[in-house]
C-alpha cells in the first residue's frame, strides 16, 4: 500500500490517571484521520478501464471485473440473464471444462464469472495464469446445448424449491407491485420463462451485454502496476470494443392511497412484512447524506427506530429494518421490513405507520442525528482496513458521475448534516400516504384481523394477490367441505379416535392436573369435572390464586380473596365446561353444525359450529380434536382465544391431549398435563 | 473531526512477507481472566472482545438454549448501562458489536475506531462484572428468541436440518438438542436460574479477553487492569457429559419441512472433537469431496451425471464430537436411494483406494491458499486467537494450524474414512416436503 493512502493517525498522549471510576462513560481519545488515496488507472483501446491498487500484505491477489450496464427488461424470455451467468466460466472455446476446473482448482484458486462481471482471487505466484484464465472464460465462452439444458434444469428447480418461502415470495411480490411486472426491477423469472429460452438467446444476450464499454477491472494485492498493466494488456485486449443497448422503460408510480397486498401462505409461521413505497435517489444527490443518515436513525440497525421498537419494546419480531438505496437508473424503493409472529400481524402494521408517520412528521433528536453520524463515520474509517476498498470507493466516483473529492469530503459532509436536512430527507423519502403494505402471510390465521383493521379512523384496504403478484380473489375459508362429510361422520369418527361411545359413556369424573409458566413463575392447574359440577383451581407454590367452580347449578369465581358469582354468558360457559365429552351430547343436538374445513399448524381440520362463538376443529386424518377457537365480549372488544391440543396419551383406555397451548390476542400460554384420572370420587367440599 | 496538535505519520514502507505471522502476547490476571493482545497499526480499527467457554451444552435437561439466551441478555444493560442503550453507546463511537453462540462457546464483541479503545473495554467489563438480569429483560428476550427461532427455522426452508441431524446423531450428549433450546424450557425458567447461571459460568477464569488492532501494549495493559482486574473470579467450571455409544447400525430417518417443495438427503456421521487431528482430515475430505468444480461429489453428481441441483459435504467442528455431513438436493426425477448409492460409492473409494498424488497435491495447494487469506481482518484474527486459545488450548495455532494440514498424508485420509464414515456409522436422513396443504 506505499503510495495509496496515508494514514494519518492522531492521538493523545495524556496517560490516563491511575483510577478508574467504571460509572462514567469513558471519553473517546481523539479521531483518527484519514487521506485518502487513489487507485492507479489506465484504459485499453477497447474501453476497459483498469484500476490497480498494490497491496503486498498477503502474497495474493484478486481481481474484480465489473460490466456497469442499465437494467434490462427480458420479458417472456425472463431468467435468460441468470442462465447467462451460469453458463460462462465453464471453461472456453479453447480449454474444455473439465480442464479449466481442474486448473483453477489446482491453484486453490476461485472464480467466478457472470453476465455483470468476474471475481477470481488465489496466490501472487499463480497471477498470471488466473487473469489468463479469467479473461479466456469471459471472452471465449463456449456455450453450448448440452450445457443449457443442464442449467435450465437447475433454474427451475431452484424456483420450485422456492416456492414455499415466504419472505422470497414476500419481496418478490412486492418487486412485482411496486415496480410493475414489466419493469426491468419488477420482473422475475418462472418455469415457463426459463423454457423459452434458446441457445441464441444466450449467445445473443451475451454479446449485446458483456462489452468492454462500461466495464472495469479492479486488480489489487501484491501486483505492480506495470505487471498489471501488461498482463491486463496482453489478456483483455482481445475483447471486442462494443457498448451496450439502452432502453428506456415507464416510470413506475405509487398507490393512491396507503393499503394491504395480501398474499396467502398456507405454510407461514410468520407473515413476512414489506412497507413500501418509491424513491428518487442516487449517490450524487445533493440530499444523499441526509437520506442516508435519515433512513439509519429510522431503520438502519439495532438501535435504529424500528428495531427499537418493533423488536425491543414489543417483541414481535426478530428483526425490524428499513432500506432506501440510491440507483442512477430511475426509481427505486424505501422499503421496510421485519418477519413477525401471525397473531401480530395487524399491530405489526400499525407499529410500522406508526413510527414511520412519527418520523415523518417530527425532527429527529440531536442525538439520534449525532448518533448516526458517529455510526457512519466510524464505519467509513474503518472500512478502510480493506485495502481493496480504495478501489471500490474510486469505482463508485466513475459509475455515479460523483466529483472526484466526494470520499475526500465524505466525513465533511456527514458531518454538515442537520436535523431540518433530515426533515427534509424525510418528506422526501416517506409517502406513509401512498404506501403498499405487502404481507405474505398464513391468510387463515391473519386475514380477520387485518381486514378489520383501522388506521387513524380509517379502513386500511386489503387487496389479494397470488405468488406471482397477479390479483387473485380473497381466500374463502368458508366454503363447504369438498367431501361433503356430515357432522355426525366427524363427532363419530372423532369418539372412535379416543376410545369410542362405550368407553367414553363409562366415565362419570374426570381429574386433571396441569402445569404453565407464566413471566418465570409457575402455575399449576387443577380441574375437576363430571356429574354436572366444574372445578378450575389454580395455585402458586401450593396456595390457590384463583379458582372458578360450577357446583351444579351456580357458578363462581374466587381470587383475591373474593367470591362473585357468574352471571348469564359466563355461567352458561361454566355449566358447558362441567361435561367432559360434549361431543356424545352434540350429535344430537342441531344447533351443531358443519362450519368448513381449515388448516390448523399445517394440518386439515373439520371444524364445528359449536355456538356463534364457539368452534372446535377435528384433525381430518387422524379424527382428533385439535383445537377450539372461542370469543368473549370485553366491554368494546371482542377477544379471541384459541387453544390448540396435541400429544394424544392414553390414559385408562381414552385418549387424551397433553399438550395445551392457549393463545389469547398475542399472549400465548403452554400448559403440560401431568396426571390425568378417571372416575375419582370428588368430595361435595371441592365444589364450594 | 477533532483537530489536535500531535500528529503521527504511519506510512507502510512497502514489506513484503510471505506468511502471515500474527505476532501476539498473552497473559493472565490475577482473577483467572486470560488476555491476549494483538498489536497491528496499520489501520486505526480495535476490536475488543470477550470469548466466554460456555455454549449450548451447557445446560441441564429441561433447560435447554440459555447460552444463546445469554446472548441476547447481556445486551440489556448493567449497573451503569441503562437498559436499552447498549446499542446506542456503541454506534454513538462509530462502533460495531455483536455476538454468537455455539455449542461450545459464546462471543461477544465490539470493532472501534481505535480512539474507542476504553470504551470497548469499559462495555466488555461491565457486561462480566454486573450485567442487570431482571424479569423485564428475559420477557422481552424471550418473546425475541421465540421470533428468532420462527425465521431461522420454523418460516425458513431447510431450517430444521440440523435439528433433524443431531437428533440422530446424539442420544444423551447435549449435542442432541437445538443451540436454540426448546421455547417451554425458556418459558419455564425462573429468573432465579438465570441469575445463577450467570454466576456458574461467565466469570473471567471462564473467559478469555482479546484486544487486536490499533493499540500500544503497555497502555492497553494498564487499562486492562483497571477495568478487569477488579472483577472477582468465579468456582471452577466443570463439565462431565455422557459419551455417546458408537453407531453400529445405520439410523433410517425422515423429517417433514412444510416450507420446502424438494426433498433433500443427508448423510451424517459422529466424528471427534476439533482438538483431535482427525478432524483436521475431515476437513480435507470435505474439501475433496465438494469444495470446487472438480472436487468429486461436484463433478459427478451436478455435471457429469446430473443428479444432483447442490452438493455439499461440511465438517461441523464441535468441542466434544464433531458432525460429518454429506447434503444434497436431487435434480428432476433423482430418487433420494440414487443419490444415496452414488455418495456412498465415493466415500467407499476413499476407504478403499488412496486418493490420487495430484488430487492431495491439489489439497495442500488449496489449503495453502486458504490459510493465507485467514486472517485478513482484525476482527477474524481476533475471534481466531479467542477460539484457539479457548478450545483448542494453543493460541499459536493461529500460526502453525497449517503445518498439521501438511503433515497429513493420502494414508491418513484413507485411515479417516474407514475410522469414521463406514455405512453402518451413518445416519441416513431423508427431508422431505410436508405435502399435507
Amino acid at each position: 500500500m506505499k503510495n495509496i493512502f496515508a494514514l494519518l493517525l492522531l492521538f493523545n498522549l495524556a496517560i490516563v490517571s491511575a483510577q478508574v471510576d467504571r460509572t462514567v462513560m469513558p471519553e473517546p481519545g481523539p479521531s483518527p484521520e484519514i487521506n485518502l488515496g487513489s487507485p492507479k488507472e489506465f484504459t485499453l483501446p477497447n474501453g476497459l478501464q483498469v484500476l490497480v491498487v498494490e497491496d503486498a500484505k498477503l502474497p495474493r491477489i484478486t481481481l474484480s471485473l465489473d460490466i456497469d450496464n442499465p437494467p434490462i427488461l427480458e420479458g417472456d424470455k425472463a431468467g435468460v440473464s441468470t442462465l447467462t451467468s451460469n453458463l460462462l466460466g465453464q471453461g472456453s472455446v479453447n480449454i474444455p471444462k473439465d480442464a479449466f476446473y481442474e486448473e483453477v482448482d489446482f491453484m486453490g484458486a476461485r472464480l467466478n464469472i457472470g453476465i455483470s462481471g468476474a471475481f477470481a482471487t488465489g496466490l501472487s505466484k499463480y497471477s498470471e495464469r488466473i487473469m489468463e484464465l479469467m479473461a479466456e472464460a469471459a471472452i471465449s465462452p463456449n456455450f453450448t446445448q448440452e450445457a443449457l439444458e443442464l442449467e435450465k434444469t437447475k433454474l427451475k428447480d431452484n424456483l420450485k424449491s422456492s416456492t414455499k418461502d415466504v419472505g422470497f415470495i414476500a419481496t418478490r411480490v412486492s418487486s412485482a407491485l411496486a415496480y410493475g411486472k414489466k419493469h426491468p426491477k419488477g420482473e422475475f423469472t418462472t418455469a415457463e420463462t426459463v423454457d423459452n429460452v434458446t441457445l441464441e438467446d444466450i449467445k445473443s444476450f451475451y454479446s449485446n451485454r458483456f462489452v468492454p464499454a462500461n466495464a472495469y477491472l479492479i486488480v489489487s494485492g501484491d501486483i505492480t502496476f506495470e505487471e498489471a498493466r501488461e498482463m491486463a494488456g496482453k489478456y483483455f485486449s482481445k475483447w471486442k470494443k462494443a457498448s451496450p443497448l439502452n432502453l428506456s422503460y415507464s416510470t413506475p408510480k405509487d398507490v393512491q392511497y396507503t393499503q394491504i397486498n395480501f398474499i396467502d401462505m398456507p405454510n407461514a409461521v410468520q407473515s413476512e412484512i414489506r412497507v413500501q413505497n418509491l424513491i428518487d435517489l442516487k449517490l450524487g444527490d445533493k440530499d444523499y447524506f441526509p437520506a442516508l443518515l435519515a433512513n439509519y436513525i429510522l431503520g438502519g440497525g439495532g438501535d435504529a427506530r424500528l428495531f427499537q421498537v418493533l423488536r425491543e419494546e414489543k417483541g414481535y419480531t426478530y428483526g425490524a429494518y428499513s432500506g432506501a438505496r440510491p440507483s442512477k437508473y430511475g426509481a427505486s424503493l424505501f422499503r421496510a421490513q421485519a418477519s413477525v409472529r401471525n397473531e401480530v400481524t395487524d399491530s405489526a402494521v400499525v407499529a410500522f405507520l406508526d413510527v414511520i408517520n412519527d418520523f415523518k412528521n417530527n425532527p429527529v433528536s440531536q442525538k439520534e442525528l449525532d448518533i448516526a453520524k458517529a455510526k457512519y463515520s466510524g464505519n467509513f474509517i474503518m472500512s478502510l482496513e480493506d485495502e481493496e476498498r480504495v478501489a471500490e470507493l474510486a469505482l463508485n466516483i466513475k459509475q455515479n458521475e460523483l466529483p472526484a473529492n466526494f470520499y475526500e469530503n465524505y466525513l465533511e459532509q456527514i458531518n454538515k448534516v442537520t436535523v431540518e436536512d433530515i426533515s427534509d430527507a424525510a418528506q422526501r423519502l416517506l409517502q406513509p400516504q401512498n404506501m403498499r403494505i405487502v404481507i405474505a402471510g398464513k391468510g387463515s390465521e391473519v386475514l380477520e384481523a387485518l381486514e378489520k383493521m383501522t388506521y387513524n379512523g380509517k379502513k386500511l384496504p386489503v387487496k389479494y394477490f397470488n405468488a406471482e403478484g397477479d390479483p387473485a380473489e380473497k381466500p374463502d375459508y368458508t366454503a363447504p367441505p369438498a367431501d361433503n362429510v356430515s357432522k355426525k361422520e366427524i363427532l363419530q369418527k372423532y369418539i372412535k379416535a379416543i376410545g369410542g361411545t362405550e368407553k367414553l359413556q363409562s366415565i362419570s369424573t374426570m381429574y386433571a392436573s396441569a402445569s404453565t409458566s407464566i413471566q418465570g413463575m409457575t402455575l399449576d392447574i387443577e380441574f375437576k369435572k363430571g356429574n354436572g359440577k366444574y372445578l378450575m383451581d389454580t395455585k402458586m407454590q401450593g396456595n390457590s390464586i384463583s379458582k372458578q367452580v360450577y357446583d351444579g347449578e351456580k357458578g363462581f369465581t374466587f381470587a383475591q380473596g373474593q367470591k362473585i358469582e357468574a352471571t348469564g354468558k359466563a355461567a352458561e360457559e361454566m355449566a358447558k365446561s362441567a361435561i367432559i365429552f360434549p361431543e356424545l351430547k352434540w350429535l344430537n343436538d342441531e344447533s351443531v353444525v358443519v362450519d368448513r374445513v381449515d388448516m390448523v399448524e399445517g394440518k386439515q381440520a373439520y371444524v364445528l359450529k359449536v355456538s356463534d362463538d364457539n368452534y372446535s376443529f377435528y384433525d381430518t386424518e387422524s379424527g382428533l380434536k385439535i383445537k377450539q377457537e372461542s370469543s368473549t365480549q370485553m366491554g368494546p372488544n371482542t377477544i379471541k382465544s384459541t387453544l390448540l391440543l396435541s400429544d394424544y396419551r392414553e390414559v385408562e383406555g381414552v385418549k387424551v391431549p397433553f399438550s395445551m397451548q392457549q393463545n389469547v390476542g398475542p399472549q400465548s400460554f403452554d400448559l403440560e398435563v401431568t396426571e390425568v384420572k378417571f372416575n375419582e370420587d370428588f368430595q361435595v367440599s371441592d365444589f364450594e | 473531526m477533532k483537530k489536535t496538535i500531535l500528529s503521527l505519520f504511519f506510512l507502510a514502507t512497502g514489506i513484503s512477507m510471505t506468511a502471515q505471522e500474527v505476532a501476539f502476547e498473552e497473559y493472565d490476571l490475577d482473577n483467572g481472566l486470560h488476555v491476549i493482545l494483538h498489536q497491528d497499526n496499520s489501520a486505526p480499527v480495535v476490536t475488543t472482545s470477550v470469548m466466554y467457554h460456555v455454549g449450548g451444552k451447557d445446560r441441564e435437561d429441561g433447560r435447554t438454549g440459555f447460552a444463546h439466551f445469554f446472548e441476547h441478555l447481556l445486551f440489556e444493560g448493567t449497573e451503569n448501562i441503562e437498559k436499552g442503550k447498549w446499542f446506542e453507546i456503541v454506534s454513538s463511537r462509530g462502533g460495531n458489536n455483536n455476538a454468537n453462540t455455539s455449542n461450545d462457546r459464546t462471543y461477544y464483541y465490539e470493532t472501534f475506531p481505535s480512539n474507542n479503545l476504553k470504551l470497548g473495554l469499559w462495555l466488555e467489563s461491565e457486561r462480566m462484572l454486573h450485567p442487570v438480569i431482571g424479569q423485564d429483560g428475559v420477557d422481552t428476550q424471550n418473546e425475541v428468541v421465540k421470533e428468532e427461532r420462527r425465521s431461522s427455522y420454523d418460516n425458513r426452508p431447510y431450517g430444521n436440518l440440523l435439528s433433524a441431524v443431531t437428533e440422530n446423531l446424539f442420544k444423551i450428549h447435549p449435542y442432541k438438542d437445538p443451540n436454540i433450546g426448546y421455547m417451554e424450557d425458556l418459558d419455564a425458567a425462573t429468573l432465579e436460574e438465570f441469575q445463577a447461571y450467570f454466576k456458574k459460568y461467565y466469570v473471567p477464569n471462564n473467559a478469555v479477553l482479546v484486544v487486536a488492532g490499533d493499540i500500544e501494549v503497555e497502555e492497553t495493559k494498564k487499562m486492562i487492569q483497571d477495568y478487569f482486574g477488579p472483577i472477582p473470579s468465579g468456582e471452577p467450571v466443570v463439565r462431565n457429559f455422557p459419551e455417546e455409544a458408537p453407531i453400529s447400525q445405520t439410523i433410517r430417518a425422515t423429517y417433514y419441512d412444510k416450507n420446502i417443495q424438494l426433498p433433500a438427503l443427508i448423510n451424517a456421521y459422529r466424528t471427534p472433537g476439533f482438538g483431535h487431528k482427525d478432524a483436521y482430515v475431515l476437513n480435507m475430505i470435505s474439501t475433496y469431496l465438494s469444495d470446487g468444480r472438480s472436487s468429486k461429489l461436484y463433478k459427478k453428481l451436478v455435471d457429469d451425471q446430473k443428479q444432483a441441483l447442490q452438493v455439499a459435504a461440511f465438517n461441523l467442528e464441535q468441542e466434544d464430537y464433531g458432525i460429518y455431513l454429506v447434503f444434497a438436493l436431487p435434480l428432476g426425477d433423482t430418487s433420494l436411494e440414487t443419490l444415496e448409492q452414488e455418495i456412498e460409492e465415493e466415500i467407499q473409494a476413499l476407504r478403499t483406494d488412496l486418493i490420487s498424488e495430484k488430487e492431495f497435491q491439489k489439497l495442500q495447494n488449496k489449503f495453502e491458499a486458504d490459510f493465507i487469506s485467514s486472517n485478513s481482518s482484525i476482527q477474524g484474527i481476533a475471534n481466531s486467537l479467542a477460539r484457539y486459545h479457548m478450545l483448542y488450548g494453543d493460541t499459536n495455532l493461529i500460526n502453525s494450524q497449517i503445518d498439521i494440514y501438511r503433515k497429513i498424508t493420502r494414508e491418513d485420509i484413507q485411515n479417516v474414512a474407514i475410522k469414521y464414515l463406514m455405512p453402518q456409522q451413518k445416519a441416513v436422513i431423508e427431508y422431505l416436503p410436508e405435502q399435507n396443504q
